[in-house]
């Protein structure tokens, strides 16, 4: 699942004149489909254009709990820094269910700000996997962790990919370059086609859905 | 009769009054403008009185998405609501300055900093249960109320808010042994996030948020 962040009246980052992060996060997905379908993926898209009501954070996580993605890949793009910056969930992971309590964790509910839980360590090990494709295709690569919206609501391997002008001071414009895109787009197809070989079924239990939101 | 000279000096005389009060006003509003532009852009006005203590800031870097540990000395205030504000001010205003490795508008950041004894309901419990926990766990949360300007200019982005988020916390973490958890406000009211990104509606725990550079490994 590609999930481009912002869209709509949301214009995210301004990177640039007329120049927003919701326009560099969908020229991104849509050349990281591109490559991704060349390599047999099938690529589910939060967004393919600029509607005028985009999807709001709950609606993007609900789509891709429902997909049941081998790996979501959400992107943005900062002024900030420079390279690729690569962000997983920051919860904790969960504890195991109960072995002599098996059947039980399939009706466990899943409270939706936490539903990243349950993934976390495959998402640390997919954002391995990209930060060494990226690297290896000579891009700038830093790892973090973030509490953030939707990666957190989302039950998938999820990796926060945020794209930051190529060198150290450099003009946020260059993040329009098509080559820079490209690069960045290959390298990480490169990183899920590694991951997807990697890749075990998950378990049974990992199929139920987490609860809607609710106050914490 | 008033002879028509008068009149005519009369009106022009008004009129010269009305022009010069005009032009005063007007003065005014300016003068008080630059007043208040000045006090924004002032970082922090040290406490004079109290004496100059060490203190550790949790500073942030964009270029390798990394918080270090830097020592600083300042003067705070005795109370620890006051000195919580004043360090979080103090940090806020050091990103303002021109080479900062993690460059913030300057302006005022930090609105009110409380902090609560946890848990949050024991006084209602130790009056109804009366157990001998009632001092609960010894731990605090700290509110951190961000001025609303602060978290409309601050540069968008999840590397940027996420390093500022972790900046205050490695601070009070450094600083707070009793703060154990953290919960941001801008101008009173929860938010979702701070600029678009880190999530604000969420307690986070207070740790140590030191990283060395973390460039490549994840």
């Amino acid at each position: 699942l590609l999930d481009p962040a912002h869209g709509g009246p949301d214009n995210g980052a301004i990177l640039g004149d007329h120049f927003f992060e919701k326009d560099a996060t969908l020229a991104i997905a849509g050349r990281l489909r591109g490559v991704l379908a060349s390599r047999g993926f099938t690529v589910v898209s939060t967004r393919d254009g600029d509607p005028p009501q985009a999807l709001t954070d709950d609606q993007r996580a609900e789509l891709s709990n429902r997909s049941h993605a081998v790996a979501c890949i959400v992107l943005h793009a900062t002024r900030s820094g420079y390279g690729v910056h690569l962000f997983a969930s920051k919860l904790q992971p969960a504890a195991p269910a109960d072995s002599d309590d098996e059947s039980a964790a399939h009706f466990l509910p899943v409270p939706w700000d936490r539903a990243q839980a349950g993934s976390v360590d495959q998402s640390i090990h997919l954002a391995d996997n990209l930060r060494s494709a990226l690297a290896g295709g000579g891009l700038s690569v830093t790892f973090g962790r973030a509490y953030l919206v939707p990666l957190d609501d989302m039950m998938c391997p999820a990796v926060a990919v945020e794209i930051a002008p190529p060198e150290v001071g450099s003009d946020a414009m260059l993040i329009r370059d098509a080559a820079y895109q490209q690069k960045i787009a290959n390298a990480i197809a490169g990183g899920l086609t590694t991951w997807r070989k990697q890749m075990t079924p998950a378990p049974a239990s990992q199929s139920s859905t987490p609860d809607r939101r609710v106050a914490p | 009769v008033i002879p028509r000279y008068q009149r005519a000096l009369f009106w022009i005389l008004f009129g010269a009054i009305l022009v010069l009060a005009l032009f005063l006003l007007h003065g005014c509003q300016q003068a008080r403008e630059k007043l208040n532009r000045r006090q924004n852009e002032t970082p922090l006005a040290a406490p004079l009185a109290a004496p100059s203590e060490t203190v550790r800031f949790a500073v942030a870097d964009d270029n390798n998405d990394s918080i270090s540990m830097v020592e600083r000395q300042m003067p705070l205030p005795a109370e620890s609501t006051a000195r919580a504000h004043a360090l979080l001010a103090r940090l806020m205003a050091e990103y303002s300055y021109k080479d900062s490795a993690h460059p913030i508008e300057s302006g005022p950041a930090v609105d009110d900093v409380f902090l609560l004894d946890l848990p949050l309901h024991a006084t209602d419990h130790a009056a109804t249960s009366n157990t001998s926990n009632s001092t609960g766990s010894g731990g605090q949360l700290a509110v951190v109320n961000l001025n609303g300007g602060f978290a409309e200019h601050h540069p968008s982005g999840i590397e940027p808010e996420t390093l500022t988020i972790d900046s205050m916390i490695g601070t009070l973490y450094a600083n707070f042994p009793r703060v154990q958890e953290v919960r941001f406000l801008v101008d009173g009211h929860p938010r979702p996030t701070l600029n678009g990104h880190a999530d604000l509606t969420r307690s986070y725990p207070v740790v140590n948020t030191e990283t060395k550079s973390s460039q490549g490994t994840p």
